[in-house]
């Protein structure tokens, strides 16, 4: 491949906007908004001016109140919002959700996968539909809804794709095999979109988020987080608002970052 | 407070090195636009005073001080006046770095002083800046540190022998100093920044970009949204990182760019 060869390849440079993180006008899916940090960062888009949808598991009571809640407080802001009651790993259902974001905005811009299903079990007691279940909840979920939304995002020929994931997708942790293998598949994931889609205007990232308040099963359990803080410099944990924050700058990113992995997680991996 | 609200920096003293052009000059713009008072370093005063003009027209307060970050008491005398000027550092951008054509040769072409010049540049500048400003920062128990590394500090290049290694050593002297300061409440984290041209000519004359992913260089501006959300109070739980901007060269490289394979499962997909 020579300059010359190619030179039709080149992209044309974005324009820069009047305001720095400013998402007006945009429409975004946010996928795991059944839970405190898909519900956090739902809001933090609304805040800076998007539409958002939000999917969560509406079949369990406390994620269906979650999401309702979420939605309220997008509408309060003046925004758009709809609630997908939609299983993430559930290729029907994904298809439906995204075409209904679809019919009635017309576009998506921004995606959003927050869903964390956390598992934690010794290998040798790991069931094979654990392990399913795991890697249904954490990557094949990514898969369906980068896909569906993807489609939507290609056609428009721009779009910001999020993936969350959570320490163990980078390094070991005992008892997470299913977790982190699932958690790890999504940033091999996003990596891959980012080089696919490169010269489509759609971009993929990852946030590779750190023990967090919020986190089912470990923040909730004293002994875990006193464990896990203690190896932090700032002795506590993350918070999904600090993944809010992070969410809305990636989503209203100029599109040179992609395939990007972006570690917020207190200094947990600059350490051995 | 809204999450707009937490990225913002009003008020806020902002050193940025390398002010004068390219990607810190942009920073420094982008920190005057979200209320930011930026003192301007670098060696040429006409540059930095241009970079301190457009930061006044945005509401800002402005010092341009020239100078040059690979001399320990220039250094020490610019984070000096600053304090004495505006009281505080919350932030410290050591932005200031590069290489020359001298620096692109094969190791054993390169003399003593080139590559201690080449590494006093890259890196011993940004030791120089960090310890310069981390008093002040203790003393006010919060601070933020960003080191503008490259894409280079984490990938190796033909020739770029010293820039490589020292832009790495950056990169993992921004994991160490984390872990150092982190407890006192002052993150660092670094930007390892592909390529960005400063004119479209520049761009043009090294075929702008068709080696990089997503099909173009950077534009300076570009980095604007990412340095300041690094630098304000939302990113407090941002420590040690080294963030990629780099138009997906990192998260690929093993195949040419446009390689793109379509090998179906031995059997088909059912």
């Amino acid at each position: 491949m020579t300059p010359d060869a190619d030179a039709d390849a080149r992209t044309p440079a974005p324009e820069q906007p009047q305001r720095m993180f400013d998402l007006g006008g945009r429409t975004a899916l946010v996928v795991g908004a059944g839970r405190p940090l898909g519900g956090a960062i739902a809001l933090a888009l609304a805040e800076a001016g998007a539409d958002v949808a939000v999917a969560g598991l509406t079949a369990i009571e406390g994620e269906k109140f979650q999401v309702a809640s979420a939605a309220n407080q997008i509408w309060a802001l003046g925004r758009r919002n709809m609630v997908l009651e939609m299983a993430a790993t559930d290729a029907a259902g994904v298809a439906t959700g995204v075409q209904r974001v679809d019919d009635a905005w017309g576009r998506i811009d921004v995606l959003v996968n927050a869903q964390d299903l956390v598992f934690a079990m010794p290998l040798d007691q790991t069931g094979l539909s654990d392990w399913e279940k795991t890697v249904a909840g954490n990557l094949t979920s990514v898969f369906l809804t980068c896909q569906a939304a993807g489609r939507v995002m290609l056609r428009g020929g721009y779009g910001r794709v999020i993936n969350v994931v959570s320490l163990p997708g980078e390094r070991g942790v005992a008892n997470m095999a299913a977790y982190a293998a699932a958690k790890g598949g999504v940033l091999a994931l996003t990596r891959t979109l980012a080089i696919e889609w490169a010269k489509t205007g759609v971009t993929a990232n990852a946030v590779l988020l750190g023990w967090y308040e919020e986190q089912a099963g470990i923040a909730d359990n004293p002994e875990y987080v006193a464990a896990l803080t203690k190896m932090l410099p700032s002795r506590s944990l993350v918070k999904g608002d600090d993944a809010a924050a992070l969410c809305v700058m990636l989503a209203a990113d100029s599109g040179y970052m992609t395939g990007t992995t972006f570690t917020l997680d207190g200094a947990a991996t600059s350490r051995i | 407070m809204t999450v707009l609200d937490r990225m913002r920096l009003d008020d806020r003293v902002a050193i940025v090195t390398g002010a004068g052009r390219g990607l810190g000059r942009a920073m420094a713009l982008a920190f005057a636009d979200a209320g930011a008072n930026v003192v301007c370093a670098a060696r040429t005063l006409e540059q930095i005073e241009d970079t301190a003009t457009e930061v006044r027209a945005r509401g800002g307060r402005a010092l341009a001080i020239p100078t040059d970050v690979t001399d320990v008491a220039q250094v020490n005398a610019m984070v000096e006046r600053t304090v004495a000027e505006f009281g505080r550092i919350d932030v410290l951008i050591g932005n200031a770095g590069g290489r020359t054509k001298a620096d692109n040769r094969p190791l054993h072409e390169i003399d003593d002083a080139d590559w201690r010049h080449g590494i006093d540049t890259n890196l011993t500048s940004i030791v120089s800046s960090v310890r310069a400003v981390v008093p002040h920062m203790l003393r006010q128990g919060r601070g933020k540190i960003l080191i503008n590394a490259s894409g280079l500090g984490l990938r190796g290049n033909r020739n770029l022998n010293m820039y490589c290694a020292g832009k790495a050593a950056a990169i993992n002297l921004t994991r160490s100093l984390a872990l150092t300061y982190g407890p006192q409440g002052i993150q660092v984290n670094a930007l390892a920044t592909g390529l960005f041209f400063q004119t479209e000519a520049a761009a043009a004359r090294w075929s702008g970009g068709l080696y990089i992913p997503v099909g173009r260089s950077g534009s300076s501006w570009e980095i604007g949204p990412l340095a300041l959300y690094l630098c304000s109070d939302a990113a407090s739980g941002v420590n040690g990182a080294a963030v990629l901007i780099d138009g997906g060269g990192l998260a690929g490289g093993v195949a040419p760019v446009g390689f793109a394979p379509r090998i179906p499962l031995p059997g088909g997909s059912a």
